[in-house]
């Protein structure tokens, strides 16, 4: 069995990090900051698209207030849509994560029911228009 | 590391941004969806107004109703069996001078004294389908030769000197009905608001740092065929074969019918006119886009200039666009290739 | 009849390594029973163990250690051949890749810390990559990157630390 000779840790008594180390967590640091902006927009979301299972249920405008029945493999979740805003109200799922979500607003964000196979996603705008004449 | 945790923390707490301050509801009027926007006002204060405007909206429709018992039908009624002057409401009064005014300019294109002949296409329902065409019925009530300039307004009461008289507002209220809202959202205090009445909108203020933009619709699909920005005071209207409509034998007939035949105009998917700021701009983007729709081709352009309309867009029949130079600079075309096949008329 | 026996002989090394297995796998256990306020991120302690027997026993033994404790848990949780059973294992299998490549890298200057960040964010990205495959497939999985990738550099640095310490302790 080979061995990974740790020699250097003598001449390390502190335990600071190596000059490697410092080099890796700064990059690291970087690395996150560029995924939270390149990932997490936080423009305002104008429409909720709601799947289950691999099937789009539907497309709905956020500037309303409803409630939502969506039928899932272990039961009906309950999505509610208020103005702007969307969150789980109700899953059948043990964990809740997707309720404890909370609520989404901002475009990109999403909160999923994996047992239940429900997502909801909200899209973000560049809303091409504000209103439509017909 | 301390530093570290801070810097992450205060770096995710500048993503709790807020919302920004729109408010947006829509509700049915005029047999059609009224959607209102407002910028820029706290959440009770923009319900509390729209709900006003919606409730005016509501009363308007009910009076003005063009079918259903309403101060309107009496009137058409009392029209139809005799002379008697009825006593009519002062804003009524002023809407009827209003459209007359408006139907001498047009030369009769504009013309809301062919309630008669609406019905007649079967128009005057929440649905339409098919109808058999009765030529008779419509060639005499062509020769009746109802005007606007029948009407009479004499203190107060209003009579018509020819019973084949039936008023119907239905090119007319909407956009009404949107100058009354901007005064009710001025007068209210509201600074930036957006008012859609079946597709007629007219705009007050911006949409925060931006103008209000606009989709006009493509004819036959459900997407929007350009934008414009609509700034404050300016009004659209469009006036569209596929808004009310019936196909019979393969043909389209729509709602809006040329006076001088009878018969609804043909050739043309819609008009969309473009309206500066005036005090009866909503008004305006309603009616002026009628005789636009109606006229023959070669008399559009003149048309438009006589209805004062600088701006406007046409779409034919054989999918051909059409836009006059100043409405041109406005749009900004979302399908590229209608954008390479668009003509500009000559003003 | 005589009776027969069969002698394995074990070295006091197997020893270590059995315990340290145990460890790895009461420490995942622990971790899957406590509640996390965000589905899938959770410190992975347990992983401290594998860097540890990477260290100390190689990079042979620290994967034996690593899958068995995958397999394990799972078994014992329940878990086996389920999804939550094909993300740790994935996790685990490309953490111990990037660990392959990350202890080729000079010891002057690259510490246990490194390691452990390097095989949190493959860890991470072999997760990712499952859900998005396979059990969410659709784009709105982006949306979990930033804290997933947040998740890793903590924790792998905190785990990094709490080995590197660990070590120094042992020689």
């Amino acid at each position: 069995m080979s061995r990974l000779t740790y020699s250097s840790n003598t001449s390390n008594p502190r335990l600071k990090p190596l000059l490697g180390d410092w080099l890796v967590i700064i990059i690291s640091i970087f690395a996150v900051i560029f995924m939270f902006q390149q990932f997490w927009s936080f423009e305002h979301a104008s429409q909720l698209r709601i799947r289950q299972g691999n099937k789009i249920i539907g497309t709905y405008d956020l500037n309303q207030t409803r409630e939502l029945h969506i039928k899932g493999p272990i039961g009906e979740s309950i999505i509610i849509i208020n103005q702007g805003k969307v969150r789980f109200k109700q899953s059948p799922c043990h964990n809740q994560y997707c309720v404890h979500q909370g609520w989404l607003s901002h475009a990109g964000e999403v909160a999923i029911c994996l047992p239940n196979q429900v997502s909801l996603q909200l899209l973000g705008a560049k809303n091409t228009y504000d209103s439509l004449n017909y | 590391m301390r530093l570290f945790f801070i810097f992450t923390l205060s770096f995710l707490l500048t993503a709790c941004v807020k919302p920004e301050p729109l408010y947006n509801t829509q509700s049915y009027i005029f047999g059609t969806l009224v959607d209102i926007t407002i910028y820029g006002e706290p959440e009770p204060r923009a319900q509390e107004v729209s709900n006003q405007i919606i409730h005016d909206f509501q009363d308007l429709h009910n009076r003005l109703h063009a079918w259903r018992p309403s101060e309107l039908k009496t009137l058409n009624d009392e029209f139809s069996r005799g002379n008697s002057p009825v006593t009519i409401a002062p804003d009524i009064a002023v809407m009827l001078s209003d459209a007359t005014k408006l139907s001498i300019q047009s030369k009769g294109a504009f013309n809301p004294a062919i309630g008669g002949l609406i019905e007649a296409w079967g128009f005057h329902h929440d649905e339409f389908h098919s109808i058999k065409i009765d030529e008779t019925k419509i060639k005499n009530l062509v020769h009746a030769n109802p005007q606007m300039t029948d009407i009479v307004i004499k203190d107060g009461k209003v009579s018509s000197n020819n019973p084949a008289v039936q008023v119907d507002l239905g090119g007319y209220a909407k956009g009404y009905a949107l100058d009354i809202a901007l005064v009710s959202l001025r007068k209210q205090g509201i600074k930036n608001a957006l008012v859609n009445i079946g597709g007629n909108i007219i705009a007050l203020g911006k949409h925060g740092e931006k103008p209000w933009r606009v989709g006009i619709q493509h004819p036959r699909k459900p997407s929007a065929i350009a934008t414009l920005d609509l700034e404050s005071g300016w009004a659209i209207g469009t006036s569209g074969d596929y808004q009310r409509f019936f196909e019979l034998n393969g043909k389209r007939y729509c709602h809006i019918i040329d006076p001088a035949t009878g018969y609804p105009a043909q050739g043309v998917q819609a008009v969309t006119v473009l309206i500066p700021p005036q005090i009866n701009a909503g008004t305006l983007s309603d009616v002026t886009s009628k005789p636009i729709f109606i006229a023959k081709p070669e008399t559009r352009a003149e048309a438009a200039k006589t209805m004062g309309v600088e701006y406007y867009l046409v779409i034919e029949s054989n999918n051909k666009v059409l836009v006059s130079p100043a409405m041109a600079k406005r749009l900004t075309w979302l399908d590229p290739l209608t954008a390479k096949n668009v003509t500009s008329n000559l003003q | 009849m005589t009776r027969s026996t069969i002698n394995i002989s074990t070295t006091v090394e197997d020893h270590h390594i059995a315990k340290l297995t145990a460890l790895a796998i009461g420490l995942h256990i622990i971790e899957a029973v406590i509640p996390s306020p965000l589905p899938g991120v959770k410190p992975g302690i347990a992983n401290i163990v594998t860097l540890y027997v990477l260290y100390e026993y190689g990079f042979a033994t620290a994967a034996w250690v690593s899958l068995l404790r995958v397999f394990a848990s799972s078994l014992l949780l329940g878990h086996f051949l389920s999804p939550t059973f094909v993300l740790s294992l994935s996790g685990a299998i490309c953490s111990l890749a990037a660990l392959y490549l990350a202890q080729q890298l000079p010891k002057k200057y690259f510490s246990a810390i490194t390691l452990s960040i390097c095989a949190a964010f493959a860890h991470i990205a072999g997760q990712l990559l499952v859900v998005r495959l396979w059990l969410i497939p659709q784009t709105g999985v982006i949306y979990l990157i930033p804290i997933f990738a947040l998740a890793a550099l903590i924790f792998g640095l905190i785990n990094g630390l709490i080995t590197a310490k660990l070590i120094e302790q042992k020689s």
